[in-house]
């Protein structure tokens, strides 16, 4: 079940839940004067926690890491088509919103993004 | 130091074949205690626990997410006591940051190696909050021989027929199924124990009869027929989870004493009726294992998957309904998506739907689980299909000289209690 690369730049390393070590795909995108930042789930290369359980404290490192301004950015998580046999590992892309406080992204909330909706992000 | 054990109690789903087993989680943490600390074990499900026996520390050992408020109650009684309260095991480790509100440490990760610092601590007064070693697995070669010892063993018998000792002889998971949480757990590296350590431990289980509770045994080929073909002299009789559909590793199970084997039957497939029916060609009996309430599932499918399910010869079916448990895929699923509804620890028993279902509604799920069991089970009830397994292995047993007698001591007891004649012994085998 190997994640296709086309769905990120880079392997973001990150501390997951108890600080296990995790990974994930990592693309950046700006466009019309907006960052997006789109995380997608390994599984089998991810050797800690998911990305949706990671949640706030996942896009807090990103943001860290990468000099992001937290209130400014539209955070995707995507669940890549692994050409697995199990519809349950289709893509499905989330735009995640939320509040931040002390500088951490909590009361998380998703909405998943339409086939046409990703088109216009990724083209 | 006296340190009490607790496994704590759960509820048992209603309907089903209840069975004691020897819990093993605690007697393998058991194994990782420094030789000074002196062990009494409790399993709540099969005793009633002292709370006025004298100890120095309490250990909590939690496997399923149905017994984590059960752990919490008794934690939080003993605390009132001034008594430290520790907490280990999966369930743990699925809910840490809940488990932390009623413990004065919480263990996570694998125990080996690791004990003798705990309980220094202890001792110095300075227990530690958290012992993190997730994602930090020991070498697995550290893994010994569980207490077993620990055990009160006619608590395990029913009418007089001992009960299947656990043992495992891997850790780790390569496969990331979708409601399973092992591979955040043990890690999604498959990590099998030495085969000579494995086989020594082997040979201390005063039991002929044993479930290998690996995860997984279709992981490396070679060192599962490496495995069995060592098992072949202990003349044990095993059940387990599936294994490697190829004709020489079949082979070979079944000479190294493979009973019966847990089988997922996931559709309606040639491919699953040929899996079952090879299993059985090498005399290795199936109880089919069907997870009801996946998105890809509508009504039509659970009806024709339980026609399906009549049709394939399987010895015994066991019927679960998805629980989103945390650090699964499904929970990240269904928590994306709102449809988790009952946040209760104690539904999530995998007989209950706590969730709302993609083509159904909950009521229906729970109807069309209940209706799998009674319509599997109409003909010949799960008692009796129970028996044909059993003759299968006293049968086996016979042939090769391991067969033991029922303890007639224990006919009248089951799982410690007095067994009662008057009543449908559905619940009782």
């Amino acid at each position: 079940m190997k994640v296709p690369e086309k769905y990120y730049d880079e392997i973001f390393e990150f501390a997951g839940q108890w600080d296990m070590p995790s990974a994930c795909g990592l693309k950046t995108i700006h466009k019309d004067g907006k960052t997006y930042i789109i995380t997608t789930e390994l599984y089998q290369e991810n050797p800690g926690t998911s990305i949706t359980y990671a949640g706030g404290s996942l896009i807090k490192q990103i943001c860290d890491r990468k000099n992001l301004d937290i209130r400014n950015i539209i955070y995707i998580e995507c669940n890549p088509n692994t050409n697995s046999k199990l519809s349950f590992y289709d893509e499905e892309m989330f735009e995640v919103t939320y509040q931040v406080e002390e500088g951490t992204p909590t009361n998380l909330t998703y909405r998943q993004l339409s086939k046409e909706e990703i088109q216009i992000i990724v083209d | 130091m006296k340190l009490k054990l607790i496994y704590p109690r759960w509820k048992k789903l209603p309907g089903q074949t209840t069975f004691n087993l020897p819990p093993h989680g605690p007697v393998v943490f058991a194994a990782t205690l420094p030789e000074y600390v002196d062990v009494s074990f409790t399993d709540e499900n099969v005793e009633d626990l002292n709370m006025d026996e004298e100890c120095d520390v309490v250990a909590i050992s939690m496997m399923l997410t149905t017994q984590v408020k059960r752990g919490w109650a008794i934690a939080d009684a003993y605390r009132a006591k001034g008594i430290p309260v520790m907490f280990g095991g999966i369930s743990t480790m699925l809910h840490a940051e809940e488990t932390l509100q009623h413990a004065d440490s919480i263990f996570l990760g694998e125990a080996e190696g690791r004990q003798e610092q705990v309980f220094k601590d202890l001792q110095n007064g300075c227990l530690k909050k958290v012992y993190n070693y997730m994602g930090h697995q020991p070498d697995i070669a550290l893994v010994g021989p569980a207490r077993r010892d620990l055990y009160k063993r006619e608590l395990y018998n029913h009418k007089g027929v001992q009960m299947v000792d656990l043992f495992h002889a891997s850790r780790g998971c390569r496969f990331s199924c979708y409601p399973c949480a092992v591979s955040y757990l043990g890690g999604r590296c498959f990590r099998p124990r030495p085969i000579d350590q494995t086989i020594a431990d082997l040979e201390t289980i005063d039991n002929n009869r044993l479930f290998i509770v690996d995860n997984s045994l279709a992981q490396n080929k070679q060192w599962e027929m490496d495995l069995f073909r060592e098992m072949i002299p202990l003349k044990k009789k095993w059940i387990s989870h599936t294994i490697e559909d190829d004709p020489q590793v079949l082979d070979l199970a079944a000479q190294a004493g493979a009973w019966y084997v847990y089988q997922a039957v996931y559709d309606t497939s040639d491919y699953i009726k040929e899996r079952v029916k090879r299993y059985h060609d090498y005399g290795i009996g199936v109880e089919g294992t069907i997870l009801f309430g996946l998105d890809n599932q509508t009504e039509d499918d659970i009806l024709r998957l339980i026609d399906f399910l009549l049709k394939i010869d399987l010895d015994l079916a066991e019927f679960t309904i998805l629980a989103p448990f945390p650090h699964t895929k499904a929970y990240d699923d269904l928590m994306r998506q709102g449809r988790i509804f009952d946040h209760d620890w104690d539904h999530y028993n995998a007989g209950q739907v706590v969730y709302k279902p993609k083509h159904m509604s909950p009521e229906r799920l729970q109807e069309l689980y209940e209706y799998a069991w009674s319509a599997f089970y109409h003909d010949e009830t799960q008692e009796e299909k129970m028996f044909k397994l059993f003759t299968n292995v006293m049968l086996r047993e016979m042939e090769d000289g391991t067969y033991r007698p029922r303890d007639r001591k224990l006919a009248n007891k089951s799982f410690g209690k007095d067994v009662d004649r008057s009543k449908s012994h559905f619940n009782e085998f």
